[in-house]
């Protein structure tokens, strides 16, 4: 299938998040695009999928313009995705996902059951992708969704298969075998286009590469251009991936983790006796692919996950099993993963955000009533100190951007007096200009005799940032390393492989 | 298995067992071995279609109650080791059923020479399974619009409504097809409008289900004094007549209870086989609990969320409005608040029967039954408080819903807005 | 000149949550009037004979307006005041309390329904939905009949005693939720809805014991207050005004409410838990302790809801004391969602709904339309409240740039 893009352009109200995009994707062929977070890569993918509606430009299928009322059209016009968040029904069986919308049905509309397994194994067998169709799909792992979701495509018959960012939440090795029924779909002439805002893996399997920023196309280059090209034409700047700052100067441990284990939210251990040391003025960055217990080891350090067994201890003071309010109380500053879910209160104001985890602290409170004053003037010095762009402290926190709205965390946190940052992944979703800022405000506390944990599944991030670098793989920390080592002995700690420079 | 589901199953064995155990020493040992329980199997009324007679069974209250109790037990225990996957609802029907055959034996107990109380187990039966089937309907309403997300807490609403205007019909046309045909279309009507304003302008689906309630109520009351009062021929005490099917009526107890009742019994049935069948076994059905669980995923491939969720928010509601005609049909005559609560019972039922059409008639049996007895457990003059007796089905859901006995899961997208784009 | 008046008319017509509520009120009357039209059988008469004549139609469209007029007239009247008894009393000064007597019933019906509105309302700025009040008002009711009618001691103690008594019952019923939810994670709208039917069942268990009932009496009905437990008239019981101080135990909740939700630390972990849960949890606030907490004030208000009524109003219990959608706890909800949850606009939604109530009783005396109709506006105004943007499309407002939206919504089942 040939898919041609000519001039699509996409807007939320005033944001417009895709503005005259151009893209030609041959049969056969990989055609990567590459963004940044917040790019407009997924918004320009839904609308190829009958998702959104353009408000201009056409799409073309082999030279025939299309509309799609919804993504049913494009499905039957033989586009398939495979979306970042799984599309999958997880109470479901394998086959009742990958039927879905297409059901073989005999006499009545009853489902025939036996077809859709039939079909199933069908396609199973020529795309080489196993897997059991009587499988719940809940109770089967990443690896194995992200394959159901492939076949499901492919099942309707795709010709060209979407690609949304697939190896977010995949071990290497996982990407590896990922990259490999790629290149054999292209092989057996099926179209791919492939999002993603990962480098290595674009410069590895792509045969196009169409760079996009703030919605528009930048250019389209071959795979073969070197990586600081590549990044460069992403961020619209020549930026350097390592953040300056001397060696570090590590004193007494503050926050130690003694065989702790942590089970998540299904029972299971997610957590498997871990052992960390974090020293102060030093960083130690936990790398690991999302989803092998770093949030559970987070969310157990600041007390919101009860410990299963170990111990914590933060600053001396055993803190194991501590209510969040103790855990904050004791000096300990967080900078949660989604910061919309657990960092802010978007419809409150800015000023109450700045003291949402210390509300009854002198003097923002005296004898249980709020000393609204107090928290204006605190709002004020920090709005300032910080550069946060807002019209007014006052204002609702849904009206500042994403960037500001994670300087409000970091202001937050960070005049409070703290012994230990816990940051995770604290430059999602940013652009450049604050992803700088974070970076720099870290380094600055552990400069200033700061114990900093760093949780980040960007390996560029926890390279630069880290003065250790701690790997965490399947709940159990693989191996600590320094942060001179190859990316290559580094992924393969991701994936699981024990390393020689265990604690 | 989930270890979640394991557990809850465990937790209703213990529940059961205990259960069995206090009606074995409460019901049991502690009426004495001089008292006796009798029972009678045979309808009141003997017509043509009377089943076989029977004669009465007197037993020793002590002994048969130990019996019903360690039987009760026994099963909680079978739970407790075998943990099974599959009927489940079925065995803590079963050992509600015993239960209350202990009650009723306990209460009619005598020591004296020749018994003066008895049960009629034919009767109670009978008489329960008008309050069952109207929870039936209404959880399965609740089914329909659950498993596709959408939160209808206003069937009390559409019992009300749909009992009004089928006593208005029935009334004037003196024929129950249309009033089962205006009440339905009464219900549906006011799921159109839970559907419309909770899928077009995203209210809050409890809220509007609520309010809803007190709409009906408020109207219903309103057009009784503004018009059944000065027009008494429009709401005359309509009962529906039985249609005794041929020879099956005459199987004891059974014949009565499930072959001789009227047409909304019936259509009960084919209600509840259908609702079974569509849900899991049609390509309707794997669409209807796509759009429940995971709405972005069935719009992905093309099913129309909102339209679903329309379709199956309208079918609850007409069939929640035929509950209030078959409440009315078992009741006669129209009155402002004679239902009751009955829909929220039938909410209850929906969630203590998880979701499923089989597990909500298992659940309304259980509640028609308790609620059949506290309304008529005075004429053994027992000295268990009635009010307690009523409280049954809503203690029970509220121990269901605290995962006291076991866990439920609803639909993951139940209750939650969907918004294109 | 036109420039002002461009903006007043900008105003006016630009969503905002206020002018939503005043329109949402229009609509609710307006489906009253179309139900008077539709149920009374003079106008459909008359509308039916609007093609014989020009003088028909004019006639039909006369007797509309009469018909409702009257209906309105008659509600408004018996609920605010009724300008000639009130002019007449002016001049002569004679005949106050009867020109009084609508306004002071509004208020006595209004001081419960205050109360428990502000308990309903905190418990969603939580995001918590107390759909039990009702069955907390009733336990407060009972818990107040026995500490008020089974005690003898002086105003100053027993009184106090009483309304604690009250509170203390709210809070008990309040607990099971509250606890529930917080260790359990029981969905709260499906608890307190059946725990109202077991606490109903309860208070009929309760006048029907010896020790509560009535002492000669069979029904369920129970001892009265002795007077040292009764809230007293107002304006004394010679001024024969029903009015009593219940409206200033009112009065002190929406100070203590305004206080708590604007200005106390306590208040503000409610409100950060109502608008983001997983936050407040992650800042260090005990989202348990607020669960609990906020089932304690709101089930404590409610219960104290209960015993204003009981000991301004109706001083003994009976079997249909708040029973029925007609209950205080049912219609808080309504009132809370149209007061938008606040304390002020509670009060507000409030003195309307109970003159609602009170002038709906004095139109079914004087008109003969059954005072249910109030009901049916009250639901009919708080539908469209929910759904701002219905009410938005019908006049055709024009969306503010950043309106201050307040969302009312709850959690879906997910237990």
């Amino acid at each position: 299938m040939r898919l041609e893009l000519r001039g699509i352009t996409k807007r939320f109200g005033t944001l417009t998040a895709n503005d005259h995009i151009d893209l030609t994707v041959e049969p056969g062929q990989i055609h990567c695009v590459l963004g940044e977070n917040g790019a407009g890569k997924s918004t320009l993918m839904n609308v190829v999928f009958g998702l959104l509606h353009p408000d201009d430009g056409e799409i073309l299928i082999d030279g025939v313009p299309q509309r799609f009322a919804n993504s049913g059209d494009a499905v039957r016009r033989g586009i398939g995705m495979v979306h970042q968040h799984f599309m999958l029904v997880p109470v479901f069986t394998v086959a009742e996902n990958v039927v879905l919308g297409f059901e073989p049905t005999s006499r009545l509309g009853r489902l025939d059951r036996a077809r859709a397994r039939q079909e199933i194994r069908h396609t199973s067998q020529q795309f080489n992708l196993e897997v059991d169709p009587d499988a719940i799909v809940e109770n089967l792992p990443v690896g194995l969704q992200q394959r159901v979701e492939i076949l499901k495509a492919l099942n309707h018959d795709a010709e060209l298969l979407i690609l949304d960012e697939p190896t977010a939440v995949l071990t290497p090795q996982e990407i590896d075998a990922l990259m490999a029924i790629m290149r054999s779909l292209a092989a057996s002439g099926k179209s791919i286009l492939f999002i993603s805002h990962k480098l290595k893996e674009v410069r590895a399997i792509s045969d196009v590469v169409t760079v996009i920023r703030q919605g528009r196309v930048v250019d389209q280059v071959p795979p073969t251009t070197g990586e600081s090209t590549l990044a460069s034409l992403m961020v619209g700047r020549d930026v350097t991936l390592t953040v300056s700052k001397e060696a570090a100067a590590p004193g007494a441990p503050v926050l130690e983790l003694d065989d702790v284990v942590v089970r998540d939210d299904r029972g299971l251990a997610a957590v498997d006796h871990v052992s960390l040391r974090v020293h102060a003025g030093e960083i130690l960055a936990l790398a690991g692919v999302q989803g092998n217990g770093q949030t559970e080891l987070v969310e157990a350090i600041v007390g919101m996950r009860p410990v299963e067994s170990g111990r914590i201890t933060l600053g001396g003071q055993d803190v194991t099993g501590a209510t969040p309010r103790s855990v904050l109380d004791s000096g300990l500053g967080h900078i949660p993963e989604d910061r919309h879910r657990y960092g802010l209160v978007l419809s409150l104001s800015v000023a109450d955000n700045l003291v949402l985890n210390a509300p009854r602290r002198a003097p923002f409170a005296h004898r249980g009533t709020r000393n609204l004053a107090a928290v204006r003037g605190n709002a004020e010095s920090l709005v300032s100190r910080f550069d946060i762009r807002t019209t007014s402290v006052q204002a609702p926190l849904s009206s500042l951007s994403g960037g500001n709205q994670q300087k409000v965390i970091v202001a937050r946190e960070l005049s409070r007096p703290l012994q230990v940052l816990v940051a995770s992944q604290p430059t999602r979703g940013l652009d450049v200009g604050s992803i700088e800022y974070v970076h720099r405000q870290i380094v600055e506390q552990r400069n200033e005799g700061l114990a900093v944990l760093i949780v980040s599944s960007e390996l560029d991030e926890v390279m630069a940032l880290g003065d250790r670098i701690a790997v965490m793989h399947a709940g159990q920390i693989t191996g600590v390393v320094d942060p001179s080592t190859s990316r290559e002995r580094i992924g393969l700690l991701m994936a699981g492989a024990t390393g020689d420079g265990h604690e | 298995m989930s270890t979640v589901s394991r557990r809850r199953t465990r937790g209703i064995g213990v529940f059961m067992a205990l259960l069995g155990l206090v009606t074995a020493l409460g019901f049991g040992l502690a009426s004495g071995s001089a008292a006796r329980s009798s029972l009678t199997f045979n309808p009141v009324d003997l017509s043509a279609s009377a089943p076989l007679h029977l004669g009465t069974l007197t037993l020793p209250t002590a002994i048969a109650n130990l019996v019903l109790g360690l039987a009760m037990a026994a099963l909680g225990v079978e739970l407790l080791v075998r943990v099974p996957r599959r009927g489940v609802m079925a065995r803590f029907g079963a050992v509600a059923l015993l239960f209350f055959l202990a009650l009723l034996l306990w209460a009619v107990r005598t020591t004296g020479p020749a018994p003066i109380n008895f049960v009629n187990v034919t009767a109670v039966l009978v008489g329960a399974s008008a309050l069952t089937m109207v929870l039936i309907f209404g959880s399965l309403s609740g089914v329909l619009c659950e498993r596709a997300g959408v939160v209808n807490i206003a069937i009390e609403g559409q019992f009300i409504g749909g009992a009004f205007i089928g006593s208005m019909v029935a009334s004037t046309t003196h024929d129950f097809f249309f009033a089962a045909v205006a009440g339905g279309a009464v219900g549906g009507l006011l799921g159109l409008v839970l559907a419309f304003l909770s899928l077009r302008y995203l209210s809050d689906q409890i809220i509007v289900g609520v309010v809803l309630v007190t709409l009906l109520s408020g109207l219903s009351s309103y057009l009784n004094l503004q018009v059944l009062t000065p027009f008494p021929q429009y709401n005359t005490g309509n009962l529906a007549p039985n249609l005794p099917i041929p020879l099956l009526t005459k199987i004891p107890v059974l014949g009565p209870v499930l072959f001789d009742q009227s047409g909304f019994f019936y259509l009960m049935i084919v209600l509840v086989a259908a609702v079974s069948y569509g849900l899991f076994q049609t390509r309707w059905g794997l669409r209807v609990r796509a759009v429940g669980e995971h709405p972005q995923a069935a719009a992905t491939v093309g099913i129309k969320v909102i339209g679903v969720r329309y379709a199956n928010v309208i079918l609850g509601g007409v069939v929640a409005g035929l509950g209030g005609v078959a409440f009315m049909a078992t009741q006669g005559q129209f009155q402002p608040g004679y239902t009751s609560g009955l829909g929220y019972i039938a909410l209850a039922a929906l969630i203590f029967g998880r979701w499923r059409p089989s597990g909500a008639v298992v659940a309304s049996i259980v509640f028609g039954l308790s609620l059949y007895l506290s309304y008529n457990l005075q004429t053994f003059q027992v000295p268990v408080s009635t009010e307690v007796l009523g409280m049954v089905p809503y203690l029970i859901t509220i121990a269901v819903v605290s995962g006291l006995i076991g866990r439920v899961r609803p639909p993951a997208a139940d209750g939650v807005p969907y918004q294109r784009d | 000149m036109s420039e002002s008046r461009r903006r007043w008319w900008h105003r006016l017509t630009t969503r905002s949550p206020l002018l939503v509520t005043l329109d949402a009120l229009i609509l609710g009357f307006v489906v009253g009037a179309l139900v008077i039209i539709t149920t009374t059988a003079s106008v459909l008469d008359a509308w039916r004979a609007m093609f014989s004549s020009w003088a028909a139609f004019a006639h039909a469209c006369q007797l509309t307006a009469d018909v409702v007029g009257a209906a309105y007239r008659a509600m408004f009247t018996g609920a605010v005041v009724n300008p000639r008894i009130f002019w007449h009393a002016v001049t002569t000064g004679q005949g106050w309390t009867l020109a009084l007597t609508p306004l002071s019933e509004t208020l006595t019906y209004a001081a419960p329904l205050i109360i428990a509105s502000i308990g309903v309302g905190i418990a969603f700025q939580t995001g918590i939905f107390n759909i039990g009040a009702n069955g907390q008002a009733i336990l407060g009711g009972v818990a107040g009949a026995y500490m008020g009618s089974l005690v003898h001691l002086p105003t100053v103690v027993h009184l106090p005693l009483t309304l604690a008594a009250g509170i203390a019952g709210g809070v008990i019923v309040g607990l099971v939720p509250g606890l529930l939810k917080a260790y359990t994670g029981a969905h709260e709208v499906i608890v307190t809805l059946m725990l109202n039917y077991v606490v109903a069942a309860l208070l009929i268990f309760t006048l029907l014991s010896t020790v509560l009932q009535q002492p000669g009496q069979q029904n369920d009905i129970s001892r009265t207050l002795a007077p040292s437990a009764q809230l007293a008239p107002l304006f004394g019981a010679a001024s024969g005004l029903r009015v009593n101080w219940g409206l200033a135990v009112a009065a002190l909740v929406v100070v203590f409410a305004w206080w708590f939700l604007e200005r106390s630390s306590l208040g503000f972990d409610f409100r950060v838990t109502g608008a983001n849960p997983q936050a407040a949890r992650a800042s260090g606030i005990n989202a348990r302790a607020v669960i609990v907490l906020v089932f304690v004030i709101s089930g404590g208000l409610a219960g104290l809801a209960g015993i204003v009524q009981l000991a301004g109003t109706t001083h003994y219990l009976d079997g249909g004391f708040l029973i029925g959608n007609a209950g205080i706890g049912f219609t808080a909800i309504t009132v809370s969602l149209l007061g938008r949850n606040r304390p002020v606009g509670i009060v507000w939604s409030s003195l309307l709904f109970a003159g609602l109530g009170v002038g709906g009783r004095a139109m079914q005396a004087a008109t003969g339309i059954p005072l249910d109709l109030a009901t049916v506006i009250q639901s009919a105004v708080v539908l469209f409240v929910a759904t701002p943007v219905l009410v938005q499309e019908i006049f055709r407002l024009r969306h503010a740039a950043a309106a201050g939206e307040v969302r009312l919504a709850t959690s879906g089942w997910g237990s």
